[in-house]
């Protein structure tokens, strides 16, 4: 129910979402980043087709934004309203750098 | 006693007659009296008033089989409001006519092609077809799509009540016809039971379905070993009393389609009880009856057993709102225990010991009643709920629950995405610690109400006390750095949802959402 495409180049990461981050979903997305940013300095996250995002999916981008205020910058783009809503009410709007 | 009117009474003969009736009704004062008007062709002033006097020592008076011109001199004096007055009946002949329906008590018949006539199986059926025009009145006036009768008229040796039915067709005959219009026939179907059953009816109007049902478990008693027999009894005692409406014969040859508007016809089962008793019903038209013979229903509806199956399944799933195959199935043994019941009481009655037939089908339902009498427990069940294991494999199967609820309630896609993460969280949450490390079952209820539309979702589990809203709020003004993603799933709900209660009551953990729509 999530489709990840990922596409790395220089240094540079970009995960395109598409469907849900839930429960079922965000651990294989964790993975899929923990794997990939060893030494990415820039990492944007493509929200456009992304429908949905639970507390689950929070955690994850927290570690890993985390993660990148060491090695570098994070982005996420194109988030919708729903979405941006849940940002907003949970503080995440603040610490997410979103386009 | 009857007396007979003749001819024309008016100022010449109107002493004669009044004299010829109280001589014959002499030592008889307060009697019930019929005056039988079919010989009567008119009636002027001077016969009303001896009419009145006559009714003055008769008070039960009654004037039958009255033409339709003495009628409207009657109803045009008030005398139709003041004492029984019975027209005559129009003579209708069903020969060569369609047959369209057959239930319990009747016949259904196309007259012409606007008109189809009911004939009632009963010759002395006056007292059902008022007892159903009178049922069908009050759930046309309570919302019920039906069609009222306007005339009574004799049929041979019986009575029938005539019906305006335009184009119509059944969905027996819809299904029977075009199998791929199942899922459309479903749909209408579930609507319309869901509208009748959610029809609250003013009390003592209709029978209680519940003490037909216990007479049909009494008289078990004597067929079944003697401890299924009282649970049997028992069971049926515990069904609590529900004055919304069943129908009582709900099957797809009584519900048609006339002009693009879906009609319930055949109306003399209404009643009130809990909606096992109406699913007892179903299951036998689409599956019971024929279960021994498979062709039976073919005779009856039309159609053949596998789509009577198919159409039952799809319907009870979604009357239910779930595609969980376990709710399904436990709803439906339910609804069987009662369905056999039925079916073997009317066997036994119908002397269906006395063939061999007769006895291998009586044989075939009392085993399958045993069989669900040692599982079962209780008969009822809700709609709105659906218990599973508390596990987060089974979050598919909530939201798809939940979602259901909320589209059928018209919720915006914002809000339905809005709820499916609270659900999300609070779902989550029992899975992983309500039980740790062990096994446990959550409850999910959905209602939604009007006026304002408010969607409520409950959580129930056993599991130890919690209560999740007791923890405090995440700071959420500092930095990644400092933060951690804990309490992140209970403040989105608070935030979401427009109310959130917990309670702990009898060892259960209950947990209400609400939003307004």
């Amino acid at each position: 129910m999530l489709n990840i495409q990922k596409t790395l180049e220089n240094g540079k990461a970009l995960f395109a979402l598409e469907g849900r981050l839930d429960t079922t979903t965000a651990p294989e997305l964790e993975k899929e980043l923990r794997d990939s940013i060893d030494g990415v300095s820039a990492l944007t996250l493509d929200f456009t087709d992304l429908e949905y995002i639970s507390s689950a999916g929070l955690r994850v981008l927290l570690a890993v934004q985390k993660i990148m205020n060491k090695q570098g910058e994070m982005k996420v783009s194109h988030v919708n309203e729903t979405i941006m809503e849940i940002f907003e009410v949970t503080g995440f709007s603040d610490i997410l750098s979103i386009e | 006693m009857t007396i007979k009117l003749n001819g024309r009474i008016d100022s010449n003969n109107a002493p004669q007659v009044e004299k010829e009736i109280l001589d014959q009704l002499a030592g008889q004062a307060g009697a019930p009296l019929e005056l039988d008007a079919s010989g009567l062709e008119y009636i002027s002033s001077a016969g009303l008033r001896v009419l009145l006097r006559v009714r003055k020592l008769h008070p039960d008076m009654r004037i039958t089989n009255v033409s339709s011109e003495v009628y409207e001199i009657l109803d045009m004096t008030g005398f139709t409001e003041m004492m029984g007055v019975e027209k005559a009946y129009r003579i209708v002949s069903v020969e060569g006519c369609e047959e369209i329906g057959r239930g319990a008590n009747g016949t259904i018949y196309r007259i012409d092609q606007d008109n189809v006539v009911k004939v009632y199986n009963n010759a002395d059926a006056l007292a059902d077809i008022q007892h159903e025009r009178e049922v069908a009145k009050l759930a046309l006036i309570l919302g019920i799509p039906t069609a009222i009768s306007y005339d009574v008229v004799r049929v041979g040796e019986s009575y029938g009540s005539v019906f305006e039915l335009l184009n119509a067709s059944s969905f027996s005959k819809i299904l029977a016809k075009d199998p791929e219009k199942l899922d459309w026939c479903v749909k209408e179907y579930v609507d319309l039971l869901r509208k009748i059953h959610g029809t609250l009816v003013p009390a003592g109007k209709l029978p209680d379905m519940k003490e037909t049902a216990l007479s049909w478990a009494r008289f078990m008693g004597d067929y079944l070993p003697e401890e299924a027999g009282k649970k049997l009894v028992a069971m049926v005692e515990a069904v609590p009393h529900d004055d919304h409406m069943i129908h009582g014969d709900y099957h797809t040859k009584n519900v048609e389609l006339q002009n693009g508007e879906v009609l319930l016809i055949d109306m003399d089962t209404l009643a009130v009880g809990h909606p096992i008793f109406e699913l007892a019903s179903m299951f036998n038209a689409f599956i019971g009856y024929s279960e021994y013979d498979h062709e039976t229903i073919k005779k009856f509806q039309g159609f053949d057993f596998e789509t009577g199956t198919a159409f039952w399944r799809k319907s009870l799933a979604a009357y239910l709102g779930t595609g969980c195959e376990t709710k399904i199935r436990e709803v439906e043994d339910k609804a069987r225990i009662i369905g056999y019941t039925r079916m073997i009481r009317r066997s036994i009655r119908r002397k269906g010991m006395e063939s061999e037939a007769g006895r291998a089908e009586i044989k075939l339902w009392t085993d399958e009643l045993l069989a669900l009498l040692e599982k079962t427990d209780t008969l009822t069940f809700s709609t709105g709920e659906l218990e599973l294991e508390a596990a987060a494999e089974n979050l598919p199967e909530v939201q798809a629950f939940v979602d259901e609820h909320l589209e059928r309630a018209d919720c915006p896609p914002k809000a339905q995405m809005q709820i499916a993460i609270a659900v999300e969280e609070i779902f989550i949450n029992i899975a992983s610690y309500a039980y740790a490390p062990d096994k446990g079952k959550a409850i999910v209820r959905v209602e939604v109400s009007e006026d304002p539309v408010t969607v409520t979702i409950t959580f129930v589990d056993h599991g130890m006390p919690y209560d999740p809203l007791a923890k405090e709020d995440p700071d959420i003004s500092l930095p990644a750095e400092k933060r951690d993603a804990g309490g992140l799933g209970i403040f989105m709900t608070k935030k979401i949802m427009d109310n959130v209660v917990y309670e702990y009551i009898d060892g259960q953990n209950i947990l209400t959402l609400k939003k307004n729509l």
